[in-house]
């Protein structure tokens, strides 16, 4: 009987905790409201993911983007990271739930065409951020010119080993629009501009991880020792190949452009293993995403594609306000 | 009475023979059973029953000899083509899906259906005539297995036998966990069973019980036969000296010992699971035997002493001392418990002889934090041989031996964990006699070496043969306690049934 | 006792049922959004989410039923629409290309089944064992991406607005709905449902009843397969691109499904309904909490929570009845 008894109370139990949670939940979103004179605009923003670093600073800048315009965000990613059908949950019940906006950044070029027809059709305007959607079901994309970046990286390069030298080019993974991009504003700029540099290897891939780029980087390290420059289109692949470079012995000695930040990567940069990153800005993206949408949502006009611009930083330049800002973005204001 | 002799046999199986391996389980065993005809199947645990008996039921292939059914011959390729030829078994590990009602169970396998489909009206009906035959018309049909009582699982499996047009029934231990009054309806069932020609074979360990309710024997001793004949006229003695082989000369070998001061005070006790707050006594070098019915309320108390489960008033000292109420420290209080359910709370089946003879005691052979298993082994295999285990070795696995032996391994567990007081709950339940014979010996030099013994038992000879005293449970609380001289069966059964003394 | 028993066997009836109208009248509670919870629009979207995982809880249920379990059941369902999405694009007919990817799943669930009773493995390795070599497969397929199919007829399967309009709800969701009901029929009414239900209650004692076990389980967990194909082809539908790395862990939401409609992982017990109950469950706590707007980590422990409240309440039950 006794074991009985503490079940009964067990349950009880449970339930009264899941509601005090849900309470818990309920209070925060009704604190983050401003009553208004009017009832404030409702914009859902859906990120690919909600743990990464980059995701944190798109939160951050809509966030920023919310307060200035006296407007409500909604924030709210795939459960799983990366996962294509519960993006695609997600936008279905934003809908459902009724917002007066979506910025999102869709996790499939194909797969959330649909469920962003479905917004546009319920008058729900979509503006599309970080990564393209195909067609044309929305009023604005809001990205980085990637194609811009690879451009700035090769640049640097040349400059670097004065239109000369041997250069390994590490990819990061077949079928990703960003970084095929970045690769082929790399590769075009060195093919147009510094026609001296030849290229070693230009088809390999890093893989989707910091692993599978190391390994890659150590095996093409160990072929081509006397490589001059070495190119990495995203955080991971440069990360990888940082660390092949350095158990190689090789950092300071090759030079290195990467793309994307970590404390990692800062810390590379100032101590020279690395020679330039080429930062987006996801805070401005996701500053630009909500300004973007509440223009379109107040009658002002707006433009159908947005560069949220990239940046070089150098050892030389990594203490300025501007790059302090893209290497470690301020992201104080998700804590508020 | 029908006389077997005088009709043609439903059942003959001519020198049938089995080996395993190097092993002879049978060789040129006989057997022939009557129509209508109760047949126990006797033996010591080995000695080839249930090999005959899976052969008969199809799960084994002989390797010799034939058999036939009501004088065709019969040879199943499995447990189907038995049933279909009329065998069923109820076995001791009772064949029912627990979660299934009773209408399903019994059409379990046999479901008739159109094209996959079920019909069921016409099984319904026949399942309930046939429930109310053998007078146990209150069990529902769609009730599930697991709500019922062992007793009508039981009376579930013979239904499902009937309708499946049995014509002979294998019990195996069939009372083995039935309390006396479920026993008593069961032996009604079987003579009704007899009455419509359905021939049973009996295999039991409770000699009484065969002489109440079977016609003829065979007893099987090495995997041969070592005799037969009708058990009107046979003493049971001569059943016993067929079983083992040797004529028993003592059943309850007698150990001088004398009580002592007092060890187990219990006070008033109850515990979570008990109906009665009991009181009793036990000294050093006494065996005090607790009879009663099953569910009368022994093991409940004896799990309350043991601190099993939890006490909600009433204390209990040892040697004076209350101590805290949970297994662990009631074992360093010099407690063991040896528990009627010797496969599922008894043993570690799956783990070696040595770690169930040391599990409860590990500290002696720990060394730097860990074990010293050369020492672990070398102590195991020495109980083994101080308790004629018969094993392979301490390393064998707990699941490979038989009852006896297992009994046994928990016997030489409690007294590697220098029990004081051991609670013994049905010690001898389903193994043979000659493992008995050993245990009673053991208890009674037990006590010989001052310790105090509870002895729980269904069984009244063994406590009337062992104990110094005896107290009777009846619905949960003690009705009569004294000297075990002063007892004998009919007292005993009658305090157990009425409570009064 | 009686009057307690009587309220146990009450409860026991509605348990499933509480759950659901729990969680509903919850959001229908909360200010935010009480008006638009229980809006047609939001109750089909959520039928339409729910169709992936109802379907692969129609079969789990089966298997779990039998004592067993599917752990690979994500991965098939990643490998059906893989090969669903790969068939189209090399320009099979549609119709043959759905066929090909239920098939698909078919044979990995009869493989399961084969490999349990041949080798006599528990099923939880062997299905361990397929997780990862149906997700290498359909990656492999893929060629570690995901593949672009034409649109075609069998996208339209799980479009929340179905042509012809008078569906009302998407021809996925119909699907789903005869499939449960076909596959309670089954399990309550057919011999081949009362020997799963004898298999995971006692199989020694199914076996000693002339049941064909390993027969019966391999088309138990080919049957499972079947409807893991189905819930791919489902997926490929929704997503209109094959995707190899979809529904990774989606085994273990359909596996809490069947656990929050009562049924046991000691087999025996379960049921359709009871299951379809635990998806409901699911999928409308996820689409509360999305449209609440709460964070996912909020979302995660609400519904662990969930998960062992049913749990324990089946454990009540069992006692209960013990």
């Amino acid at each position: 009987m006794k074991f009985r008894r503490s079940f009964r109370h067990t349950i009880p139990c449970l339930i009264l905790l899941a509601a005090a949670m849900a309470a818990t939940a309920c209070g925060r979103t009704d604190s983050g409201s401003k009553p208004g004179v009017s009832r404030p605009l409702k914009i859902a923003v859906i990120p690919k993911g909600t743990t990464h670093e980059f995701w944190k600073s798109i939160h951050a800048g809509a966030l920023q983007a919310a307060r200035e315009l006296g407007v409500e965000i909604i924030w709210k990613g795939p459960q799983k990271e990366d996962d294509r059908a519960q993006q695609i949950t997600v936008v279905e019940d934003v809908i459902s739930r009724g917002v007066d906006g979506i910025v999102l950044a869709p996790l499939d070029d194909r797969a959330l065409i649909r469920p962003v027809q479905d917004a546009m059709r319920d008058k729900i305007p979509v503006v599309i951020v970080d990564s393209g959607l195909q067609g044309k079901d929305y009023i604005s994309f809001v990205a980085t010119d990637n194609y811009q970046g690879g451009v700035l990286a090769g640049r640097r390069m040349g400059s670097l080993l004065g239109g000369q030298g041997r250069i390994l080019v590490i990819r990061y993974q077949s079928g990703s629009a960003s970084t095929t991009e970045r690769e082929r504003g790399f590769l075009e700029t060195l093919e147009r501009e510094f026609p001296g540099l030849t290229l070693l290897a230009k088809d390999q891939y890093a893989g989707p991880t910091t692993e599978t780029a190391y390994q890659i980087a150590e095996n093409l390290l160990s072929r081509f020792h006397d490589a001059d420059g070495l190119f990495c289109p995203n955080e991971s692949s440069t990360f990888g190949a940082l660390r092949a470079v350095q158990e190689a012995g090789l950092a300071g000695k090759i030079r290195f452009v990467g793309f994307d930040s970590s404390p990692k990567l800062v810390q590379a940069l100032a101590d020279g293993d690395l020679d330039g990153l080429v930062l987006q800005n996801p805070v401005k993206m996701g500053y630009l995403g909500v300004r973007t949408i509440v223009q379109y949502l107040r009658g002002e006009t707006i433009a159908q594609l947005i560069d949220t611009g990239v940046t070089l930083v150098t050892k030389d330049n990594m203490a300025s306000a501007e790059a302090k800002s893209l290497l470690t973005p301020d992201l104080s204001i998700l804590d508020r | 009475m029908t006389s077997p002799a005088a009709s043609a046999p439903v059942l003959s199986m001519n020198r049938v023979g089995k080996r395993f391996g190097a092993t002879v389980a049978l060789s040129g065993v006989d057997f022939e059973l009557g129509p209508g005809q109760v047949h126990a199947l006797l033996g010591e645990n080995g000695a080839g029953k249930s090999t005959l008996m899976k052969i008969l039921s199809g799960a084994l292939r002989p390797d010799e000899g034939e058999m036939a059914l009501a004088g065709r011959p019969y040879a199943p390729d499995g447990p189907l083509a038995g049933r279909r030829g009329g065998v069923s078994m109820i076995y001791q590990e009772l064949t029912l899906a627990p979660h299934l009602t009773v209408e399903e169970n019994v059409c379990l396998g046999r479901e008739p259906n159109r094209s996959g489909f079920l019909v069921r009206a016409e099984a319904r009906r026949r399942i309930r005539e046939t429930l109310a035959f053998l007078g146990h018309p209150e069990i529902g049909l769609d009730e599930p297995i697991r709500r019922l009582s062992v007793g009508a699982r039981q009376i579930v499996e013979i239904t499902r036998s009937l309708l499946d047009q049995a014509r002979i029934l294998v019990m195996d231990e069939p009372t083995s966990s039935l309390s006396l009054e479920d026993t008593e309806r069961l032996f009604q069932v079987i003579r009704k069973l007899k009455a419509e020609g359905v021939s049973i074979i009996y295999i039991s360990h409770f000699l009484e019980e065969v002489q109440a309710v079977a016609d003829v024997y065979t007893v099987l001793r090495d995997g041969q036969n070592a005799g037969s004949g009708a058990i009107a006229g046979t003493p049971l003695e001569e059943i016993i000296r067929l079983m083992v082989g040797k004529p028993v000369t003592e059943l309850f070998p007698h150990v001088d010992h004398r009580p002592g001061e007092v060890l187990l005070a219990v006070n008033g006790l109850k515990g979570a699971r008990m109906a009665e707050p009991v009181t009793l006594e036990l000294r050093r070098g006494e065996i005090l035997g607790l009879a009663g019915l099953i569910g009368a309320g022994r093991t409940e108390t004896l799990r309350a002493i043991f601190g099993l489960d939890g006490i909600e008033s009433g204390t209990v000292l040892i040697a004076g001392r209350p101590g805290a109420s949970n297994p662990r420290s009631r074992i360093r209080q010099g407690l063991g418990l040896l528990s009627e359910d010797r496969q599922g709370e008894g043993l570690a089946l799956s783990r070696s002889l040595a770690d169930n003879i040391t599990m409860s005691r590990l500290e002696p052979y720990r060394k730097f934090g860990l074990l010293d298993e050369k020492r672990r082994l070398a102590a195991a295999a020495e109980w083994m041989r101080t308790m004629a285990i018969k094993a392979s070795g301490p390393r064998g696995p707990a699941s490979s031996l038989s009852g006896g032996n297992q009994q046994k391994v928990i016997l030489a567990r409690l007294l590697h964990q220098q029990a004081d007081v051991l609670l013994f709950d049905e010690p001898t339940r389903g193994i043979d006699v000659m493992s008995k014979a050993q245990i009673y010996e053991w208890i009674g030099r037990l006590a010989a070496r001052g310790k105090g013994i509870l002895f729980v038992s269904s069984y009244f000879p063994e406590l009337l043969g062992v104990c110094d005293r005896i107290a009777v449970f009846y619905r949960g609380r003690i009705a009569a306690e004294r000297p075990a001289g002063d007892w004998t069966d009919e007292l005993l059964m009658a305090a157990a049934t009425t409570g009064k003394a | 006792m009686n009057s307690p028993n009587k309220l146990k066997s009450a409860i026991n009836l509605v348990a499933p049922f509480l759950g659901l109208i729990l969680v509903l009248a919850l959001f229908s509670a909360m200010p935010d959004v009480s008006s638009r919870f229980l809006r047609l629009a939001n109750l089909k979207a959520v039928a339409t989410q729910s169709v992936i995982v109802a379907m692969g809880a129609l079969g789990m249920t089966l298997v779990i039923i039998t004592g067993g379990i599917d752990l690979s059941a994500a991965s098939n369902i990643a490998l059906s629409g893989v090969i669903t999405a790969y068939a189209i694009n090399r320009g099979l007919p549609p119709l043959l290309a759905v066929l090909l990817g239920i098939l698909t799943g078919t044979l990995v669930g009869f493989l399961n089944g084969l490999l349990i009773t041949r080798l006599r493995l528990v099923p939880f390795i062997v299905t361990m064992g397929m997780m990862g070599i149906a997700r290498g497969m359909a990656k492999w397929i893929a060629r570690n991406q995901k593949i672009d199919a034409p649109l075609t007829w069998v996208n339209e399967l799980m479009s929340k607005s179905p042509r012809p309009s008078w569906l009302l709800l998407a021809p996925g969701v119909w699907l789903m709905i005869v499939l449960a009901v076909v596959m309670a029929v089954v399990l309550r009414r057919t011999v081949f449902g009362r020997h799963a239900f004898a298999i995971g209650s006692n199989e020694s004692a199914a076996r000693l009843c002339g049941i064909r076990v390993d027969g019966a389980k391999v088309a138990i967990y080919a049957v499972c397969g079947l409807f893991l194909g189905l819930s791919g082809v489902m997926e490929f539908s929704r997503l209109t691109v094959g995707d190899p790395t979809v529904a990774v862990g989606l085994e273990l939401d359909i596996i809490a499904a069947v656990v929050i409609g009562g049924g046991s992982l000691n087999g025996g017990e379960g049921s359709i309904l009871g299951s379809m109950i635990g998806v409901f469950i699911m999928s409308f706590l996820r689409n509360g909490c999305t449209m609440m707007g709460w964070p996912n980590y909020i979302q995660e422990i609400i519904i662990g929570i969930i998960i062992i409240a049913a749990v324990s309440l089946d454990r009540v039950r069992h006692r209960s009845a013990a």
